[in-house]
């Protein structure tokens, strides 16, 4: 009962001759969180904006496979996509934080109580409740990236999709974002998120899927992210990377905890 | 009074209704006098701080920051309109065009983007149509902000705002280029924003605040119209 | 490389923006050649003290001296020549018709010789990596590169000191690997460094000094090794020590390293004393 599924999907930019996707499949569980790892140009993004259903609907281009995505219970909650660049996603028209992060709930025509329910608990969710009044143009890169993913949970999706949703914030913007991350997925959301913070994806991530020019090369548990291969590719986490290159043992250990454990072995 | 308590509709009529008069009432007493009612509407208490707040230059008090931008931007007119036309015609003309400007940036001021779009959602009208008003209203303080941040940027690269026509020329370039070119970018993605946040064609929105249209005004407003079509009527025939 | 090898001096400073001081009795001092991380929780005062080393403004009390240049009699255009500076969002100041044309902006408004020009461009490109691209339009790039090229617009200026705001932000590992190099190769020929950033992870491979600012005035000023592996003093800034010298710490290595490259010496040097792992 996947809540998404691609299979073998493949997509071209309009005008483009290669495509940026290339036989993907990968289908995500209710409230399972998957991590898709790459550098610049492996295609994330772009599989997030198929997944989201604005590539090619909205974006143009050409698509072959099947996309499927399949709501909450009865039909609950849709698909959101928090874009990497959080200035271009303000809707221009709130002039203070909590009517933009109203104006996703707003469009979809809930009564005003639950508008207001849902956007108190996403403002407490990334902790900007004391930014309610302010106006968006006024905020910071970190607090805007924190407005526009409030914004988007606030319309309560049943598939998050997340590009890059810790670029602009410190490490305890960071920290709240993973946490949310996991706590959303506790209550049933599937999450798709792709990110360059690696050492961050062994806690929050259940599967990880590691792309390059725009094809899936491997599919597993965070564990993945200490395998040789990857390593090579520089996709490790610090800690598998430091382990691989003071030449001790494989299989490397993920993150500090693991290291102590085989350290006092 | 304070503007930002009217009706978003009645905002528009009045800034709507001047500009009409300026050019339907005989030139220049006409112009020269709703010249006069826009720039003292300017001084209405109320103004958003989106474009009297931060940039505004220490000499100024707060409440005359609108009518200097009204001022500053009516100014390139008058010079251009000299250039090309005699005294009369340029006084003539130059009085209506600062009207409208005026009007303008006194509705831009007062008006927040928000309450137009909710005040034309709970009027019926559709959700594009709502957000092209509301997007062309927002843009200017964004584009404010990114505009200082891009001369910010230019000139610690060591380009000179001082010097000849032809350096001043190359200097626009480097500050109009990038704030142009950078929007242009964006709008694919802040398209795609909007879309999966639900502001879709055909989206029923629920207003959020929807602002209150007292009787008087809308009797206000009709009053308005009839007298710019009186007005309009009455030159017609003044002048047949 | 390059022209002019001076010391960054900032005197007794204060700032405020209207009524709200945003720095008080700030002082320190940079070497050429050193290398100095900027740290502070948001208002800290980290910006605003970026912008009074590029001159956009100028401090109320105190002298911001650049060699023997004092901040206060500049405007930023005339600062250009020996500061060079990336700010945030600067991908968003390009707008020549290529990469290279947009990096030789600079050294152009600069008033160098055309083969001088050339020269610089030709090198800061390299540093960064970019030569590939030199000839591509901007927005043909994505926004990460495009702040690689503010940065290499920022090197081609040639100057004595370079400060940068948030430099890392939005871009993956390699690319960050790019940009210390480039900062380490510019540090190695004199110039001073200095970088607001809260990645640590990054400070860690490149930066020596830590300056951290609370409420506007400098709390601490001392080696940002000494920094990184103290939970304790990383905590109130809303800080925590990156991975590699997080593993320092819990694996008790000699000498503590920090770098990447240190961290994996010493594992291997107690690894090797103690026998296989």
């Amino acid at each position: 009962m996947a809540r998404l599924t691609l299979e073998r999907v493949s997509f071209w930019y309009p005008a483009m001759g290669r495509p940026a996707l290339r036989d993907v499949s990968l289908a995500a569980a209710p409230g399972e969180v998957i991590a898709l790892v790459g550098n610049v140009g492996a295609g994330a993004s772009t599989l997030l904006l198929v997944a989201a259903d604005l590539a090619p609907r909205v974006v143009g281009g050409k698509i072959e496979g099947r996309v499927n995505f399949r709501g909450r219970g009865k039909g609950e909650g849709g698909r959101g996509i928090v874009l990497p660049t959080p200035w271009t996603q303000l809707s221009g028209m709130a002039f203070t934080v909590w009517d933009e992060v109203a104006f996703g709930p707003a469009n979809l025509g809930w009564p005003r109580e639950r508008i207001a329910g849902a956007v108190d608990r996403s403002l407490a969710a990334l902790d900007i409740g004391a930014l309610a009044a302010r106006d968006p143009a006024t905020l910071s890169g970190g607090e805007l990236q924190r407005v526009v993913i409030a914004g988007i949970i606030a319309m309560e999706p049943a598939l998050l999709l997340l590009d890059e949703p810790t670029a602009e914030l410190d490490p305890e913007g960071a920290g709240l974002v993973w946490r949310l991350v996991r706590a959303l997925a506790g209550d049933g959301c599937s999450i798709v998120v792709a990110t360059s913070d690696l050492d961050a994806l062994p806690e929050v991530a259940d599967r990880v899927v590691w792309m390059e020019d725009g094809v899936v090369r491997r599919i597993g548990a965070p564990a993945l992210l200490a395998e040789e291969s990857v390593c090579e590719a520089g996709l490790a986490t610090t800690v598998a990377d430091v382990w691989r290159t003071a030449r001790l043992g494989a299989p490397y250990p993920l993150t500090v905890a693991q290291a102590e454990r085989r350290w006092r072995q | 009074m304070t503007g930002g308590r009217l009706h978003p509709f009645t905002l528009l009529a009045i800034a709507g209704t001047l500009p009409a008069l300026a050019w339907i009432l005989p030139a220049p007493a006409g112009g020269a006098v709703t010249t006069a009612v826009a720039l003292v509407l300017t001084l209405t208490p109320g103004a958003s701080p989106g474009l009297a707040g931060t940039g505004s230059s220490p000499g100024w008090r707060p409440g005359l920051v609108v009518l200097r931008t009204a001022v500053l931007t009516a100014a390139p007119f008058w010079l251009f309109l000299l250039l090309l036309h005699d005294v009369p015609s340029t006084i003539a003309i130059g009085l209506r065009l600062t009207t409208m400007i005026a009007s303008v940036v006194w509705v831009g001021a007062l008006l927040p983007p928000g309450r137009l779009v909710e005040a034309m959602v709970a009027a019926g009208w559709g959700v594009t149509a709502a957000y092209l008003f509301a997007a062309a209203l927002s843009a200017v303080p964004l584009l404010k902000a990114r505009a200082q941040r891009i001369v910010d940027a230019q000139r610690c690269r060591g380009l000179s705002p001082r010097g000849g026509l032809g350096r001043r020329l190359r200097a626009l370039r480097a500050l109009a280029l990038p704030l142009v070119l950078s929007v242009l970018h964006e709008v694919d993605e802040r398209a795609l924003a909007l879309e999966t946040r639900g502001f879709v064609p055909g989206a029923r929105r629920t207003p959020l605040a929807p602002p209150r249209d007292a009787t008087a005004e809308r009797v206000g407003r009709w009053l308005l119209l009839v007298g710019c079509a009186a007005a309009l009527a009455w030159r017609l025939a003044w002048r047949g | 490389m390059a022209a002019v090898n001076a010391e960054l001096r900032f005197e007794h400073v204060s700032f405020s923006y209207g009524t709200v001081p945003a720095l008080r009795d700030v002082s320190f001092s940079l070497a050429p050649g050193e290398r100095a991380a900027l740290l502070g929780r948001n208002g800290a005062g980290k910006s605003t003290v970026l912008r009074l080393v590029t001159g956009l403004v100028h401090p109320a009390e105190g002298t911001v001296s650049v060699g023997d240049w004092d901040t206060r009699g500049r405007a930023p255009e005339s600062l250009a020549r020996r500061v060079g500076s990336v700010f945030q969002h600067a991908d968003q100041q390009l707008f020549a018709r290529s990469l290279r044309d947009d990096v030789a902006f600079g050294p152009r408004a600069l008033g160098l010789a055309a083969a001088e020009i050339a020269r610089r461009v030709d090198t800061a490109l390299a540093a960064l990596e970019l030569t590939a691209h030199a000839a591509e339009h901007p927005y043909d790039l994505p926004p990460a590169f495009r702040k690689l090229a503010a940065l290499a617009g920022a090197l081609a200026l040639e100057p004595a000191v370079l400060v940068l705001d948030e430099p890392t932000a939005g871009l993956d590992r390699p690319l960050r690997a790019r940009v210390a190099r480039a900062l380490a190769d510019s540090a190695a020929a004199g110039v001073v460094v200095l970088v607001a950033t809260h990645d640590l992870a990054f400070a860690a491979e490149v930066l020596e000094r830590s300056l951290v600012l609370d409420r506007g005035r400098v709390a601490w000023d001392a080696p940002l090794a000494a920094l990184l592996t103290s939970s304790e003093r990383l905590a109130p800034l809303g800080l925590a020590p990156p991975a590699g010298a997080a593993l320092s710490a819990a694996l008790d290595l000699p000498g503590r390293p920090v770098r990447e490259r240190d961290v994996a010496h010493a594992l291997a040097r107690v690894a090797a004393a103690r026998g296989p792992v």
